[in-house]
């Protein structure tokens, strides 16, 4: 069915050329979808290792803050071209270089914390030590002294904020980029191996997988993309401080988007991040006091009724929605 | 080297360290019941831990009801609930194969309790002061609090009789079977909705049980409660998850390390700490501090 490929196209192109519309920057549907493109940047980091590679992590949303954090201090400390300009401080406003280091810095942490755990835990195991590895990562940056700015954080060189454009563009760049990436990933050999771990493990492993390899890999890829929005968060705000950025909502909401989406899906993740998003803003804006508890009855409701995800009921539209 | 302190603050730091774990340990038992039938991270306990502290500090400005008399409230109510919460959310996620659906039906709950206690009671810290909330007592030159006594009291209490109820009660043993392999314990018989409902009946009355140990003891506020839920966790996982004596053991041992770790090397390190310890566990000895390694398959 190559219509929904088109359709999807002529979407994004819509969105890129959204701008252009006069009053559209100003306008409040602008920011609600640069926070519908980081969410679903995160759903897809989250689907990656949990839905299609089955190891459910909960502790994506250290990934996210050390991209933020790692941002923050190459930008405010001017450490990657402060040698080469010296007595000019040049500050590189959405530096392609920095957001890939910040996605690298997670992707390496990644790497290294998931040897040990995925080697040695399984299923649920495997969930509550990320959770716990979370929590200590956050304890790690309030106790970082200068260099993390303790319980603070650190706040970024602000002249240069004078409109949400580049973050428009960047988000929806970095999600079209991340879905392509997924869909090209998945036709792959290394995506078909994923997806035979997630599977039954014992079986990928018979037929000449190096699981453990598979599952590194994925895990350290799904923290990449999670340090690359964690990028992009702090050219918003600004400010990243453990409370904020290493908020479990970076890796909870995220979840339940996927989950309202269509776990294992490449387009669910988008998807869920839209409605889930839409649902939360529309209750933050008509119910402010009440929000929270319409958010609370929401995601129960969803999964009362959704348990299998938007994308997987049976409206005819397979092709990019289809499992795998 | 430093110099070591007196004997009586090694005392001290135990006693304080026991009894405060104890809180962990009892929210432990309850989400080892949880997850020992329906494989589910139950990640709204310690919400429950809170709004049962909300609904004691309740009974006692409103009806003048003794935080520990209101025990005979709060436990029935809290058997009430936990059935009624497992009948209408998780009756239905419990049969899928996906558990990211019930743990995250929890997280819902979670947030619906967090923000309904600040809709309620507000959002700031509250407390139940009686008239002997500040009483303790001095032995060999130690103090202990009467209501941290209590507390510990009450959770080995509750761990007490649930033990006995698995052990010695048909349905006690039909939640163990349950617990160990679904599949052959509903093939014998057993219903799998009635044991998930049991276990969600006595984890939320256990959560009752600790709301009034936390109500007389600690400041709370709305949101206090999802800390609780990790430290419960961690107490499982180093008691090793599906054991329920083991639970309050690992709770006990939490809060040992909790209190020593803050006294040497600071407060900022204790969370840090914890979860290393709860990480270096899971690693290297999964089955807990007390289990016996599983037979490989």
């Amino acid at each position: 069915m190559r219509w929904t490929y088109w359709m999807w196209g002529v979407l994004a192109v819509a969105l890129a050329l959204l701008p252009l519309w006069p009053g559209a920057v100003d306008s409040y549907a602008f920011s609600f979808l640069f926070f519908v493109f980081v969410y679903a940047i995160l759903a897809q980091a989250w689907n990656l290792i949990a839905g299609f590679g089955g190891q459910i992590s909960l502790g994506s949303h250290a990934f996210f803050g050390l991209g933020a954090y790692a941002t923050a201090i190459l930008w405010s400390g001017n450490y990657l071209w402060g040698s080469l300009y010296d007595s000019h401080p040049r500050i590189y406003y959405f530096d392609p270089v920095t957001m890939a280091l910040s996605g690298l810095v997670a992707a390496v942490a990644a790497a290294l914390v998931g040897l040990p755990l995925l080697s040695k835990l399984r299923g649920d195991y495997f969930a509550l030590g990320t959770l716990g590895f979370g929590e200590i990562v956050k304890v790690l940056f309030i106790n970082g002294g200068t260099f993390t700015g303790g319980a603070f954080g650190i706040v970024a060189p602000a002249s240069t904020f004078e409109t949400l454009l580049p973050h428009y563009w960047t988000g929806l760049g970095l999600t079209v980029a991340v879905a392509v990436g997924m869909r090209l990933l998945m036709r792959s050999r290394y995506g078909l191996a994923l997806i035979a771990v997630r599977d039954d493990e014992m079986a990928a492993s018979a037929n000449g997988i190096d699981t453990l390899k598979v599952k590194i890999a994925a895990f350290a890829g799904s923290a990449f993309i999670s340090g690359v929005a964690g990028s992009l968060f702090t050219y918003y705000l600004f400010h990243v401080g453990p409370d904020s950025v290493f908020d479990l909502n970076w890796m909870l909401l995220p979840l339940m988007m996927t989950v309202v989406g269509g776990t294992g899906t490449v387009m669910g993740p988008i998807v869920g991040a839209f409605i889930m998003y839409a649902v939360f803003d529309a209750a933050r804006i008509l119910v402010p006091d009440y929000h929270q508890v319409v958010s609370g009855v929401a995601i129960i409701l969803a999964m009362l009724f959704l348990p299998k995800g938007l994308t997987r009921l049976s409206f005819g539209l397979p092709g990019l929605m289809r499992r795998g | 080297m430093f110099d070591l302190p007196p004997p009586a603050i090694f005392l001290q730091l135990s006693l304080n360290g026991a009894l405060g774990g104890a809180m962990y340990g009892v929210a432990a038992v309850g989400l080892s019941l949880i997850f020992g039938t329906m494989r589910l991270i139950f990640l709204a306990q310690g919400a429950m831990i809170i709004l049962a502290a909300y609904f004691v500090r309740a009974l006692f400005q409103s009806f003048g009801i003794d935080p520990f008399l209101s025990l005979v409230i709060v436990v029935p109510v809290g058997l009430a609930a936990g059935w009624l919460i497992y009948q209408g959310l998780f009756r239905k996620a419990a049969a899928e194969e996906d558990r990211n659906i019930s743990l995250l039906i929890a997280v819902g709950l979670m947030f619906l309790a967090e923000n309904l206690m600040t809709v309620v009671w507000g959002g700031n810290t509250a407390g139940v002061v009686t008239s002997y909330t500040a009483s303790g007592i001095h032995i060999l030159g130690i103090r202990t609090s009467f209501t941290r006594t209590m507390g510990f009291l009450i959770a080995l209490a509750g761990t007490g009789l649930v033990m006995l109820f698995l052990r010695k009660t048909l349905v006690g043993k039909a939640v163990r079977a349950a617990s160990e392999d679904m599949t052959a314990a509903s093939l014998m018989g057993i219903s799998p909705h009635r044991v998930n409902a049991i276990a969600f009946a006595i984890g939320i009355a256990l959560a009752g049980a600790a709301g009034v140990a936390v109500a007389t003891t600690f400041p709370f506020n709305p949101f206090a409660g999802f800390i609780f839920s990790l430290k419960a966790l961690v107490a499982l996982a180093l008691g090793g998850i599906g054991s329920v004596a083991g639970a309050l053991a690992g709770g006990i041992i939490l809060g040992l390390i909790e209190a020593y770790v803050q006294f040497f090397v600071g407060g900022s390190w204790t969370n840090a700490v914890a979860y290393g310890v709860f990480l270096a566990v899971l690693m290297f000895k999964p089955e807990g501090l007390f289990g016996r390694p599983y037979k490989k398959a």
